[in-house]
């Protein structure tokens, strides 16, 4: 059986490089037509009105719509194939979640309009909490952060007030594992905390002896995502916890690989005091090309006051905002992503008990069952059982032949799918990470194995060149060099270089 | 849901594995953080159920209202156009573009957006977009702290009061001085002294409260001394107001909810940011440039990869990773829709109408105290108590503006609004304030 893929629009389209939105521009033509204005018109003059009309493309409206979709065909995406990339859950993004997103009486509703005109929104903001809180088991939370990172920074704010008020100071050191998201250290630094990065074993989990040495009465905190980067369930999480709270710090989840454990197992339970989820990706939102996202951020009940507001409450019936007593201050101008937000409500509610009890399971189920197929062809990084994702190494396959972690995944773009994430965690040489998701079916990942298999053998031919690949694309490895060192950020730079070499 | 697995495929998977059950998959974690009996959850919704669901909770939100309000997010008219384009689902669906070669729709209209974005405010390098305009306040306060290495920010009053929370928040007030400059009489003060301890000098371009100045020796005096300039501008009024570029700005951010995105309770909309090249390794977030292949093929790429968290980690410009990308679509393909004279009659049209609203509110009894520095959005005097103005304004199907004090609502007139609309809402107010 056969699953598809190989997604190409490239008949349709041809290979030819398509213009920018500039050079389609022909002066006269527009797309756009307003009704004509129907006050009085009079003459208004003000200083900071302008003679010149702005600089902007002049295209019809079916020149427009041929640019865009024409871009659009040069895109893969979740629509299209199989997106194996680790640590970002490229599952399936249900259309009726977009469907309900889009209903104007959502979408089009203002942000500063009184809560007694939003009772809906609100509503909605209310919900999702209670969901997200008894899926991750901590006690309230705030849909401020409109992102994982800025979740991350709300939590890393959220330990620094606590600490404040406390009158514990002294604690100014993050412990972050060394296989951690770059946006883990990033964000500690922003929150003005110094970052102490800790081991990992070689069973790929955190080193709790060189744990205890690096923790002392300067820790402000320790973060973690379970399972961790390396796809694995970090097993003595009850003694780090134990070690972190001992020490005064608290305990903060990354929530990139929630979606291994919901229903499963939750990091509350755990000892986790503070948990930001990455919604576009646990939930089901789309990811939009990289954005936007929601990253709320929720607490156990001692950190309550601390967090971002406004937040949605239910007294007599009816929905308000409240702004915790110490918060942080908001996070976002209004109310984080609320459209990311109501979509993963929707899927919260189609999926149901049911449906997210087995979640992580069968997420879990699809990244052992691609890791069985995929350990007999490239070797797996640890020799421990896997949650929703696994870290392959082509190391030896570098030595013996020169093949890199990126030459596989630019050969695997060649057979349709993604490539996986490659270089990440750091801590691995010439990493592969793997991530199926659970909306994938077996025949796919079947696929993906015995593609894999194919290029890992092809690439060891004598007379292919590496960089060749990939090769049926409307493009080949773009040079990396030219844009940074030269800043071709803009239309006409690039020309200009040309010009002036 | 959405799980594709039949019993059958199951068994081959089970088998593959060596396990009999789901549970199977667990034994490694230990008893105790196994759910036992699984969530306490509502049971799920077939997609049909879940209409009426939703249905009865978009019910609950007035949304109805005839909308005179602003103050950052505006009810301007979205084509369908560029709805249809931005909600394709190669765009929709797909993850940052880390490939390239199958990656060169995103690459290039976000390439497209950076040099909209630069050809519209008159700067040289825009990033591909941040979370919303107030946080894009607050990544250019730290692009200035970290270019000038000194210690206090100059920031006018006259911001988006939001944006004042997030930049309280995000600007640590342990380390660095927030120096809020009041407006007098609606403008910035402009024989204001700028400090040479001051690492930025942020504006906002209209001012909140809707009056508009030309910037330019403000501009000139802080950068005398050193300070990195900061313009918080209104991206649908370019079509008809000088550029920050023109006034000499070092950066511009904005929010960009009025290109592109609907109102959608606030988000997701999108931050813009742009600014001179000098600046370009400061600079937070995700940067497209243009290249070529070993062919020689135009091709599309991220570049000063370095700047950011994945590779730099606590050393990064920002901790910035997954940023606002499809609305930024939207705001290229919308400004692309509109061209020079599209934008020109937004801004033209919503002038138009805002001042006959200010003049009919005038004749008819009503104070409009920045009635001649104001555009398309002024603060209406109100005769009781602005909140109480707005509410029953409500019941007669306006969003009449935003609370700004109890005396002064904050009024937003778009290219949408009809004379009609406008009448009916200045006689609506006449009746509540006539008991």
């Amino acid at each position: 059986m056969v699953s598809g893929g190989n997604a190409s629009s490239l008949p349709l389209v041809g290979g030819k490089p398509e213009p920018t939105i500039k050079e389609l521009s022909s002066p006269g033509r527009r797309a756009s037509n307003f009704p004509k204005l129907d006050v009085p018109e009079v003459k208004i003059n003000h200083e900071s009105l302008k003679k010149e009309k702005a600089r902007l493309p002049e295209v019809s409206e079916h020149d427009l719509v041929m640019h865009y979709s024409r871009l659009a065909h040069r895109n893969f995406a979740v629509d299209l194939g199989f997106y194996p990339l680790g640590s970002c859950t490229m599952k399936y993004n249900p259309r009726f979640a977009d469907s309900i997103a889009s209903d104007s009486r959502f979408a089009n509703i203002h942000p500063s309009m009184p809560e007694e005109f939003t009772q809906g929104c609100l509503k909605v903001m209310y919900e999702i909490g209670n969901y997200l809180c008894e899926i991750t088991g901590m006690d309230y939370a705030s849909f401020q952060p409109p992102a994982g990172a800025s979740g991350e920074l709300t939590g890393l704010l959220i330990i620094k007030k606590y600490l404040e008020i406390n009158n514990l100071i002294n604690k100014t050191e993050i412990i972050v594992p060394d296989s951690a998201h770059g946006t883990n250290p990033a964000s500690a630094r922003m929150a003005g905390f110094t970052v102490v990065e800790v081991e990992t074993d070689a069973r790929g989990m955190v080193n709790i002896e060189k744990l205890k040495e690096i923790v002392n009465e300067n820790t402000a905190g320790l973060m973690l995502t379970n399972p961790n980067t390396g796809g694995l369930f970090e097993e003595e999480i009850l003694t780090i916890s134990q070690i972190i709270h001992n020490a005064g710090g608290l305990l903060y989840y990354d929530g990139a690989n929630l979606n291994a454990i919901v229903g499963t197992s939750r990091p509350g339970d755990m000892g986790f005091d503070i948990v930001h989820s990455n919604l576009h990706k646990t939930f089901a939102t789309p990811h939009g090309g990289g954005g936007p996202g929601s990253g709320p951020v929720a607490v156990k009940e001692f950190l309550k006051d601390y967090l971002p507001g406004p937040i949605a409450e239910n007294k007599d019936r009816k929905y308000n905002w409240y702004q915790p007593e110490n918060s942080i201050g908001r996070m976002h101008g209004y109310h984080g992503n609320f459209l990311v937000t109501l979509r993963a409500l929707v899927y919260m509610k189609l999926l149901g008990k049911e449906g997210l009890d087995t979640l992580g399971a069968y997420a879990v189920l699809n990244a052992r069952y691609l890791s069985s197929k995929v350990s007999k062809i490239i070797p797996l990084a640890y020799d421990e059982p896997c949650m929703h994702e696994f870290v392959t190494s082509v190391k030896d396959l570098k030595k013996s032949h020169k093949i890199k972690a990126y030459d596989v995944g630019k050969a695997l773009l060649d057979k349709g799918f993604h490539s996986p994430t490659i270089y990440f965690p750091l801590i691995v040489p010439e990493a592969l990470m793997f991530e199926p998701t659970e909306t994938q079916s077996k025949e796919t990942l079947d696929d993906l194995a015995d593609s894999l298999k194919s290029i890992i053998s092809d690439l060891q031919q004598e007379d292919i060149v590496l960089e060749d690949y990939p090769k049926n694309l409307p493009v080949g490895r773009p040079n990396e060099l030219i844009p940074a060192k030269f800043l071709t950020v803009n239309w006409g730079d690039f020309e200009l270089l040309e010009i002036t070499e | 849901m959405f799980v594709p697995h039949s019993e059958l495929d199951l068994k081959k998977m089970f088998d593959e594995l060596s396990i009999n059950s789901l549970d199977d998959l667990f034994t490694h974690i230990p008893d105790a953080l196994l759910l036992e009996n699984g969530l306490d959850l509502p049971e799920s919704l077939s997609e049909l159920e879940s209409i009426d669901y939703f249905d009865d909770i978009a019910a609950r939100n007035k949304s109805d209202l005839v909308c005179f309000a602003g103050g950052g997010h505006y009810d301007v008219y979205l084509p369908q156009t560029v709805k249809s384009l931005t909600m394709r689902p190669e765009f929709m669906t797909s993850y940052t573009p880390y490939q390239a070669e199958i990656s060169q729709g995103i690459l290039q209209v976000l390439f497209e957006f950076q040099s909209l974005v630069c050809d519209l405010t008159d700067m040289e390098l825009a990033n591909a977009s941040l979370y919303d305009g107030a946080t894009s306040i607050a990544e250019a306060i730290s692009v200035a702290i970290n270019k000038t290495k000194r210690d206090g920010v100059t920031i006018s009053s006259g911001l988006n009061p939001n944006s004042k929370e997030v930049i309280n928040t995000l600007i640590d007030k342990n380390k660095f001085n927030l120096n809020y400059v009041e407006l007098d009489n609606y403008l910035f003060p402009s024989d204001y002294d700028f400090d040479e301890s001051q690492a930025a000098f942020v504006v906002s371009y209209p001012h909140y409260e809707g009056s508009c100045q030309d910037l330019t020796e403000l501009v000139t005096k802080a950068k005398d001394k050193g300070i990195v300039t900061i313009c918080y501008v209104d991206p649908s009024m370019l079509g008809v107001l000088t550029t920050p570029g023109q006034m000499g700005f070092d950066i511009i951010v904005a929010e960009g909810q009025s290109l592109g995105s609907p109102l959608s309770f606030g988000g997701p909309t999108v931050g813009w940011f742009a600014t001179k090249k000098e600046f370009a390794r400061l600079v937070p977030g995700r940067l497209i440039g243009e290249s070529r292949d070993k062919d020689n093929n135009k091709s599309y790429v991220m570049t000063l990869r370095a700047r950011e968290q994945d590779i730099r980690r606590e050393k990064a410009s920002s901790n910035i990773c997954t940023n606002q990308t499809l609305n930024a679509i939207g705001s290229a393909i919308h400004l692309s829709w509109l061209g020079p004279e599209g934008l020109y009659d937004m801004g033209y049209h919503s002038i138009q109408k805002a001042n006959y609203m200010k003049k009919s509110l005038i004749k008819n009894g009503y104070v409009i105290p920045n009635d001649d520095s104001s555009l398309r959005e002024f603060l209406l005097e109100v005769k009781t108590n602005s909140s109480e103005v707005i509410n029953k304004m409500g019941d007669k199907g306006f969003l009449a503006g935003i609370y700004y004090d109890d005396q002064h609502v904050l009024v937003a007139v778009t290219e949408k609004r009809k004379k009609t609309e406008i009448d009916d809402y200045i006689e609506a107010l006449q009746e509540i304030d006539n008991g």
